[in-house]
């Protein structure tokens, strides 16, 4: 049952929490929240939602039938296959594009340079972000100022793959070459070279000095920091360092170009914001948003890196250019240079503590390395503080701020997660640290300080924006932390035989956010077919989280029927409603109650019809197991019917039609409790993981199964950050690595079991209790894993990965 | 040059050019369950049957599968009857954007083949260069040690006083397809 059936009553069973945070908005943000009718749910009443229900298309996906965007291939005898040329340089300026030999190559259709007509010159960012766009506007299709070696300096459409790789490699680029700086500390200095003048960017973004490559500068405080750190109190600051992660999404950026025979553009892409998409390459191409259409077909992972407008428009310039239909994907190689990958950060820590252990301020400052461009930038710095601190919104001073700042470095840009995994090292790797330097139990250290039920949480508002104010009414840490104590057994440790080998187990906690407070919208319409069952088309992207499977739960749920009664239309934007897109953890919670009001919508709809042929009050009528029934007289009549007589029936025939929209001021935070257990030989720093456990409250998991497979798929991700070197650079800034063998990402032998654990609260304002699930557990291993080393051989690692000379080096230190 | 093979059961000649790889040739002629995620020989996801062997397509020049019989993962069930390899990855949810499956399930019907009972130290080894970003391998691992005991189940009846006989695991005649019969 959920932890929350002991959750505070209006009365005041959190006063003790609610006076530990200054409650000066509460009519704004009550904690009894105005539940939709029906929205609770007890467990023996769901029929669909929380059913371990098979995923709407895995039986195409397990035998190779579903169609990626590369898979279209064969619909379009015309095609024609992109390239690109990419800069080879990290600074400078593009004297002259040799182009004679690759036009004059046999099947070579176009060749594009930032000159030429097809090629708009505006400036847009790759960011799919909602409007107005949160980044600045720094980037074109092609550029001549090159500022990064993987930068696209000129496309070409051939034949085929072969013809358009040589075309690209036949290309003469000539340059002027500028001094670079690749290190983020020196970047910000006043003698480094610029990598922008003000005049090249449009749509700045606060706290912008481009004579010091800041792309931004952002914070925001709660009560008074300085003072706090200036008390009688024990301070201590920490520096924690994380790698440059990339997406390695397995299905590459892929995007597929044509014009059709409405003179429309219409783009298949794998792409995780189709409705950003169309509105950027309107602004771009400066076409209507009513000519284009943009088409998501199964998505090969996204992870973020789809949260952008990577490919798209080389496609749509060369199809322009060739009038034919143009495939780009990219090749494995671009995806580590050339596409996007997790912001590197040095982030510092530092708290006031007092001599009783109580944590009287928090101060996090982070410097960002936003790479060459700054999609992204601010708003994944931002998430640094505003998704990690909230843990601990009981303490009344607190500080966050960042630098972001531009190197001639590869494009960063979203990543699951978004900015907390670096904050969560920062923080839950300081906090270990503090407790053990206090002589107080880590773990009852945050159990002591950690968000509950009934808090006020200002410091998710402390920035203003995106992260409002906001009251908690879901929040299950304390049984996320105590059922991972019990599955990773840390009661009863057994520490190794051999005298060398030490086992330690560490353990962090996590919060995210579900959508974005204030600025989301998923609509969705549902139209009853005349055999009753059910066509739904929802905004809401499913980029292989399962999303559309939950979103037929939701109104299967509603409808009483059946869930293979419903065929599932989603993110075509010629067909589908309005959506913002699958990021920011929102698709279950926003899209998800976008589909439970058009379901709703429906749902009257039918009972009306079900009333006319029952003869009985709409009141009296629920639906279930494919009828409309009454309660009174136990009649019923099947929704097929209902189908039938709509359409065929009677004088006020009408097409059921449902539609639902959804917006929220609401963010509410899913909350995990990450374990590793570890045993590190003392002579080597060799390590071993020898499992995760990770416990999320996700409030109620719409599918079971497929949110444990979110929860260990992210861990894994967050596993890999914590021990891989990610994507290293050479002294230029160009990528060192070429394919996945050298990527190193954790293969089935490395990577340790992980368990994952439901704690189910009930969210009143995600649809039946829902909220987000996929991000939380991307944040954990990194300091679960340092605190874990800490507790077994005493040494903190703060830089990430985590490696065995690391650990070997400081134990050396310390016994020399 | 013309090259002949037999694809899922089905004899084909196709043009292939000596620098074809055997993953392209076989996605253009519509063999879309032979994903390429990489380009060449790092994830995995173009695994196919060539001659009863695993290969990685894409890394096999096309005109070398000259005369071969090859499966893709189309070849092994159907969506109303799957291999009992699928139908374990279905039902513990080791699918999510399905990009690395059809390589996986390959790998795995290849692995039961030869290691009936595997221990899931086995199957890791087994799935090691099958990449996949999504699932942190751990439902994966469980679907294919599920996979191993359904198809044990299915494979040894004890019939006759402790006689095991043995039954095919669901339509497909053996875990390689149907040794060149079916017209998947
Ligand atoms: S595409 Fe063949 S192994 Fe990656
Ligand atoms: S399921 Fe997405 S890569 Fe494996």
């Amino acid at each position: 049952m959920s932890s929350d059936d002991e959750a505070p009553t209006a009365d005041g069973g959190t006063a003790s929490q609610s006076e530990a945070v200054e409650d000066r908005r509460s009519e704004e943000h009550p904690l009894e929240w105005d539940e939709p009718e029906n929205n609770d749910k007890a467990p023996d009443e769901r029929d669909s939602v929380s059913h371990r229900t098979e995923k709407y298309d895995d039986r195409k996906l397990v035998t190779g039938q579903a169609k990626y965007t590369a898979d279209y291939e064969e619909r379009y005898p015309d095609l024609a296959y992109a390239a690109v040329v990419r800069s080879d340089i990290p600074h400078g300026r593009v004297t002259d594009i040799d182009t004679s030999d690759a036009e004059a190559m046999d099947g070579v259709d176009a060749v594009l340079t930032p000159e030429s007509d097809a090629v708009p010159d505006g400036k847009y960012t790759s960011a799919g972000q909602s409007y107005p766009e949160p980044s600045p506007w720094d980037m074109h299709v092609l550029n001549k100022h090159v500022r990064y070696i993987g930068d696209p300096i000129a496309a070409v459409a051939a034949e085929d793959r072969t013809t358009a790789t040589a075309a690209v490699e036949a290309i003469e680029v000539s340059y002027e070459e500028y001094d670079y700086v690749t290190d983020p500390e020196a970047a910000f200095d006043e003698n480094a070279p610029q990598l922008f003048e003000d005049v090249e960017v449009e749509n700045e973004i606060v706290g912008h000095d481009y004579d010091r490559n800041r792309m931004a500068h952002i914070g925001g405080e709660l009560g008074d920091v300085a003072a706090a750190l200036d008390g009688e109190t024990h301070v201590h600051e920490t520096e924690w360092e994380t790698i440059r992660q990339s997406h390695a999404n397995v299905e590459k950026h892929t995007s597929l170009a044509y014009t059709n025979e409405d003179d429309r553009h219409v783009l298949i892409t794998s792409t995780q914001v189709p409705n950003h998409t169309r509105r950027q390459l309107a602004h771009l191409f400066d076409i209507p948003i009513r000519d284009i259409r943009v088409q998501k077909p199964r998505v090969g992972g996204g992870f973020g890196g789809k949260q952008a407008m990577v490919v798209e428009p080389i496609p749509l310039a060369l199809s322009l250019a060739t009038d034919r239909p143009v495939l780009y994907e990219a090749s494995r190689e671009e995806e580590f240079y050339a596409m996007r990958s997790r912001h590197p950060m040095k982030v510092k820590a530092k708290t006031a503590v007092t001599d009783e252990g109580d944590i009287v301020a928090i101060d996090i400052y982070a410097l960002s390395n936003t790479g060459a461009y700054g999609s992204h930038g601010m708003t994944v710095a931002g998430n640094v503080g505003s998704k990690p601190l909230p843990l601990y919104s009981k303490v009344p001073n607190a500080r966050f701020e960042a630098d972001i700042v531009h190197t001639n470095t590869p494009q960063t840009g979203a990543m699951r997660g978004y900015g907390a995994p670096q904050g969560t090292l920062a923080l839950e790797g300081h906090l270990d640290e503090v407790a053990r330097d206090l002589g107080l139990d880590p773990i009852e250290f945050r159990r002591r300080h950690h968000m509950e039920v009934g808090d006020l949480d200002e410091i998710a508002g402390m920035m203003g924006g995106e992260g409002a104010n906001r009251r908690i009414r879901s929040c299950g840490l304390d049984e996320c932390i105590e059922r991972g104590k019990d599955a990773i057994g840390y009661d009863d440790l057994e520490q190794p035989d051999e005298d060398h080998l030490h086992r330690g187990i560490g353990m962090a906690l996590s919060a995210q956010g579900t959508g974005v407070a204030g600025d989301e919208l998923g609509a969705a319409q549902i139209m009853m077919n005349e055999d009753g069952s059910f066509h739904l088309q929802v905004g809401g992207v499913d980029i292989g989280t399962g999303a559309d499977t939950a979103f037929l739960q939701i109104a299967a749920e509603v409808l009483g029927c059946d869930e293979d009664d419903i065929i599932v239309k989603s993110a075509d934007t010629d067909v589908t409603p309005f959506d913002y897109g699958a990021y920011a953890s929102s698709t279950t919670y926003i899209s998800g109650m976008a589909v439970k009001k058009a379901a709703e919508d429906a749902k009257a709809r039918i009972l009306h019809w079900g009333s006319k042929l029952l003869e009985e009050p709409v009141e009296e009528l629920e639906t279930g197991d494919g009828t409309v029934y009454s309660e009174a007289s136990g009649d019923s009549v099947t929704l097929e019917d209902i189908g039938y007589e709509a359409a065929y029936g009677g004088d006020e025939r009408e097409h059921i039609l449902g539609k639902g929209t959804h917006c929220t001021e609401e963010s509410p935070p899913p909350f995990a409790a990450q374990f590793a257990d570890v045993t590190v030989d003392e002579t080597t720093g060799e390590f071993e993981v020898q499992k995760l456990v990770v416990a999320v409250d996700c409030g109620v998991a719409i599918n079971p199964g497929m949110a444990e497979g979110q929860i260990e798929g992210a861990n894994h991700m967050s596993y890999e950050m914590a021990v891989s070197d990610g994507i290293t650079l050479d002294d230029e800034g160009r990528a060192e690595i070429a394919d996945f063998d050298e990527y190193g990402l954790p293969s089935a032998t490395e990577t340790p079991p992980i368990e994952s654990i439901l704690v189910e609260t009930h969210e009143p304002t995600g649809p039946f209790g829902a909220k987000s699930v996929a991000e939380v557990p991307t944040n954990t291993v990194p300091p679960a894993l340092s605190n874990a080393v800490r507790d077994a051989v005493g040494v903190r690692i703060r830089e990430m990965p985590i490696t065995a000379d690391k650990i070997k080096t400081q134990l050396d230190e310390r016994n020399s | 040059m013309d090259i002949e093979l037999t694809i899922n059961g089905e004899r084909t000649t196709v043009e292939a050019g000596s620098a074809d790889d055997l993953a392209t040739v076989l996605r253009q002629h519509g063999y879309i369950g032979v994903k390429c995620g990489c380009d060449g020989g790092t994830c995995g996801a173009s695994k196919v049957f060539v001659d009863g062997e695993v290969r990685m397509a894409c890394g096999m020049a096309a005109v070398d599968a000259d005369g071969s019989e090859i499966q893709t993962v189309a070849a092994l069930g159907t969506q109303n009857d799957l291999h009992p390899v699928q139908q374990a990855f279905v039902d513990n949810f080791a699918v999510q954007c399905g990009f690395c499956i059809p390589g996986m399930v390959i790998q795995a019907v290849a692995l039961l083949d030869s290691n009936p009972d595997p221990t899931e130290r086995e199957v890791r080894e087994a799935l090691d260069d099958n990449v996949c970003r999504c699932t942190g391998y751990q439902k994966p691992v469980e679907a294919v040690l599920d996979a191993a005991e359904r198809m044990r189940g299915a494979q040894s009846v004890a019939a006759d006083g402790g006689h095991s006989v043995t039954v095919s695991p669901n339509a497909n005649e053996s875990t390689r397809c149907c040794g060149g019969d079916c017209d998947e």
